[in-house]
């Protein structure tokens, strides 16, 4: 118990390292960049969580846009602290809501259901411009005064919340239930696996993870915008994070969003500020194709095979029997 | 009053026209193979894009830029099915979605890239007369894509149901084991229909030259209605899916006719309908019940 609870301990501290690594190097560029990919990295947590129990989104920038409505509306009113904490719970009172009625969605229904659903909040926000300010959106305050150090150092912090999230449904406890809800639904059923409640729960945590990451990305610069909060942008980004870095773990997000957030850095330098996320398709097709397990995956691999190898030398003529 | 009414339901079903076009391609699709094919839209788009060129650097009609567009888009679905979605199809289902999404969004950024995310007008001519029906006017393009619409889409019935290979079609994705002891191809059969629904995707996009902005992010709007009309239809449906494109279009039509602002509702109804039906009826209003 005590050494999985040291290794978990590892895992977070090699998730902040570069943070501080970075506030050490004290280079604003490197700072900006960072947070960017702090914020796709927990909203990539947020989309593996879901995934997890076979349920593809293409909405989380529903959750994403909520959060970050959410806590820009509600810190004036109630103190940050506050604010935030009901802002995300609002995130999960949806997600309960839309996993309760997407439920008996099978795959494709439910992902275009996400889709459309992420749509039409947009819509709703549009249509409303007495509360949620419209086209134009609204000024939350900023998070941190404004420094981006405070800010990286602030982010850094809910990235290890979300990473320590996404460990409790990587644990003993909820883990093999969620394989068995992915892979085959009836039989978890059958199984005594409380499957609705299960899935809905799944959802709960998504969409506050994904709502902690838009609150986070809302209160940078102290404006929100729907063009901005509610793009496509933000529905793809955390599939190709993930699937980049390896679904089903927690280092994989973290692991996808330092690379992908390379390759696109790269991307833009070649084709300019339109049509980078060519990246995403790119990065999507190849690992689903070659590297279903992502880098993290393909890492592990690599090292149980030089393990087996080495392992192998000696015992050559056991292998016979 | 009464004209502008008449006016918006005429119209309205001109654009189901179109909307079953997209559908049907995409239902026979993912009827037979069970891939659900998200980069049909983008395929949507690939056609429209080839129509509006070939018009505005040729000057070649939107007839033949249509036909082009259907074969064109036939062959780029044979590459992509033998060079990728043929090793994806092993795969579990998860992976299979997001393998076409990624496709998907690799194409419309490809698009983006190279065509800059402007939308465009086609300057086409009137390719038939227009209707006149005391005091509403429905033009002729509108007509023309009515007419192509429910054209392919009869198409695409009579090919799955009044065909050889559309008995293998269906017997390959009721049971693709069985299907392979009784000496059918079932990869040549998926394929085919993967080629078959391409073409369709084509054809509509030229469809979608002639009375929809040309921009790369046509095929994603499109495809979204798609799958709504499929799913009020039922997977696999054909006729469910035509009434399904009636349903939506007209519901869109009026709303963005008669509500201010309506005019950008279209996903949150195409959502609405999508819930409402598959909350009372998780298979679609007229599909058999079996899980997509």
């Amino acid at each position: 118990m005590t050494k999985f609870l040291l290794s978990r301990l590892g895992l977070y501290a090699a998730i902040a390292a570069p943070s501080l690594l970075i506030l050490a190097a004290d280079r604003p560029f490197l700072i900006q960049v960072a947070i960017g990919t702090l914020i796709s990295a927990i909203l990539a947590l947020a989309w593996d969580i879901l995934s997890r129990t076979g349920q593809v989104s293409l909405g989380h920038a529903a959750f994403f846009g909520i959060g970050g409505y959410g806590s820009a509306l509600l810190t004036p009113i109630l103190g940050a602290a506050l604010g935030w904490v009901i802002g995300i719970l609002l995130c999960g009172v949806v997600a309960v809501l839309l996993g309760a009625v997407t439920l008996r969605l099978r795959r494709l229904y439910f992902t275009i259901a996400t889709l459309s659903f992420s749509l039409s909040i947009q819509v709703l926000i549009l249509v409303t411009p007495g509360i949620t300010g419209g086209a134009t959106g609204i000024m939350p305050p900023v998070i941190a005064g404004g420094s981006p150090p405070l800010q990286l150092l602030f982010i850094t912090g809910c990235l290890v919340a979300a990473a320590i999230v996404s460990d409790v449904f990587l644990g003993r406890r909820f883990r093999p239930a969620f394989f068995m809800i992915r892979n085959n639904p009836d039989l978890a059923a059958a199984s005594g696996v409380p499957v609705t409640r299960l899935k809905i729960l799944a959802f709960a945590v998504s969409g506050m993870v994904a709502g902690l990451a838009g609150a986070c990305y809302c209160g940078l610069y102290g404006y929100v915008i729907p063009d901005d909060v509610f793009t496509t942008n933000w529905n793809v980004l955390p599939l190709a994070v993930t699937i980049l870095g390896g679904m089903d773990t927690t280092i994989g997000p973290v692991v996808g969003a330092i690379v992908l957030r390379l390759l696109e850095e790269a991307a833009r330098h070649f084709v300019g500020g339109v049509g980078y996320q060519v990246v995403y398709g790119a990065v999507i097709i190849l690992f689903i194709a070659g590297m279903p397990e992502g880098l993290v995956g393909y890492g592990r691999q690599l090292i149980r095979r030089s393990r087996r190898s080495s392992e192998r030398a000696p015992v050559k003529a056991s292998l016979a029997s | 009053m009464t004209a502008s009414v008449v006016q918006a339901v005429l119209l309205a079903l001109c654009m189901a026209g179109l909307y079953a076009a997209v559908a049907a391609g995409l239902t026979l699709t993912v009827g037979v193979t069970r891939i659900i094919n998200f980069a049909h839209g983008e395929f949507v788009m690939l056609g429209a894009f080839l129509t509006y060129w070939l018009h505005t650097r040729f000057g070649l009609s939107p007839w033949i830029g249509m036909t082009v567009s259907g074969v064109a888009l036939a062959l780029l679905s044979a590459i992509v099915y033998r060079s990728f979605l043929a090793r994806v199809l092993k795969q579990d289902e998860h992976n299979q979605l997001l393998a076409t999404l990624g496709l998907s969004i690799l194409i419309l950024n490809l698009a983006v890239i190279a065509w800059s995310p402007d939308p465009r007008v086609m300057q086409a001519p009137a390719l038939l007369p227009a209707l006149n029906l005391g005091g509403v006017t429905i033009p002729g393009n509108n007509i023309a894509v009515a007419l192509v619409g429910l054209l392919l889409f009869l198409a695409m019935y009579a090919i799955r149901n009044h065909t050889r290979y559309g008995t293998q079609m269906r017997f390959a994705s009721d049971d693709p084991g069985l299907a392979m002891h009784a000496g059918i191809n079932v990869d040549q059969i998926f394929e085919l229909s993967f080629v078959i629904g391409g073409a369709a995707a084509g054809v509509s996009g030229g469809l979608v030259a002639l009375v929809l902005y040309v921009q790369p992010t046509v095929g994603v709007d499109l495809v979204i209605r798609a799958f709504a009309i499929i799913a009020l239809g039922g997977l696999g449906n054909i006729p469910g899916a035509l009434i399904g494109s009636a349903i939506l279009a007209l519901t869109e039509g009026l709303i963005s006719t008669f509500v201010p602002q309506g005019g950008s509702w279209g996903f949150g109804i195409a959502f609405l309908i999508l819930l409402l039906v598959l909350v009372i009826r998780p298979s679609g209003l007229f599909g058999k019940q079996v899980p997509a």
